[in-house]
């Protein structure tokens, strides 16, 4: 038996297959579980504070979430070109991968971004409330 | 079977999504805070529909709900920045 026989390219496709299958699946298991942290926690959040604080940092925790999940997702499109057998196939996966991709570099500038203006939201409160947050407030001259 | 279980999926977060953006408005009066959650969730949920087997038709949903999320976000993201300008 040579070895083209034992690892013959239909074994290979259904191998490939079967783990983009379960990477996929744990890309979209990632998101989903992501947004029911922040399901949950958003509820809990809006019946005890007021603020906008709060929000904004689920925000941001549900971003990191949807990056971890593309992650996953584009590490399944990348193992998927290795068995995609057709024309069709490979453009949505093309397609797939370039929504991915642009999505992926967006969310990473938005989470930056978010993160900068919590920031700045926190040091803007701080600044108007005095003493609540040593070494934010302003200076006396 | 992935498909059914990736779509139910993606309909449960469209509905935490619309309740969070109608509990987000009814507790703290911000409607473009309320709207950017509701983008956050409905991104999700075309993430997770993008998880099934691929066809035009959803790729092109995907692709415009993602476009139009971008769209708003960026624009919420530049009004919240010019207030601390």
């Amino acid at each position: 038996m040579s070895l083209a026989d034992g690892f013959g390219e239909h074994n290979l496709e259904d191998v490939v297959s079967v783990l983009v299958r379960v990477v996929e699946a744990a890309g979209a298991a990632i998101i989903f579980v992501g947004a029911v942290i922040a399901f949950v926690r958003f509820l809990l959040l809006a019946f005890r504070r007021e603020g906008m604080d709060p929000f904004a940092q689920l925000r941001l925790n549900l971003g990191r979430f949807l990056v971890l999940g593309l992650e996953f997702q584009l590490a399944a499109d990348i193992l998927r070109t290795a068995v995609a057998p057709n024309f069709t196939e490979l453009a949505q996966l093309a397609t797939v991968a370039a929504i991915r991709t642009a999505l992926n570099f967006f969310l990473g500038i938005e989470i930056k971004e978010e993160t900068e203006l919590v920031r700045a939201d926190k040091a803007a409160a701080a600044a108007t409330v005095p003493g609540a947050a040593p070494g934010t407030t302003a200076k006396p001259p | 079977m992935i498909t059914t279980v990736s779509r139910d999926a993606s309909l449960i977060v469209v509905a935490a999504g619309l309740i969070v953006a109608a509990v987000a408005v009814a507790r703290t009066r911000r409607a473009p805070l309320a709207l950017a959650l509701l983008l956050d969730f409905f991104t999700a949920a075309a993430l997770i529909r993008l998880a099934a087997p691929p066809s035009w038709p959803a790729l092109g949903a995907a692709a415009l709900t993602i476009a139009i999320r971008q769209l708003a976000g960026h624009a919420l993201t530049a009004a919240r920045g010019a207030r601390h300008r």
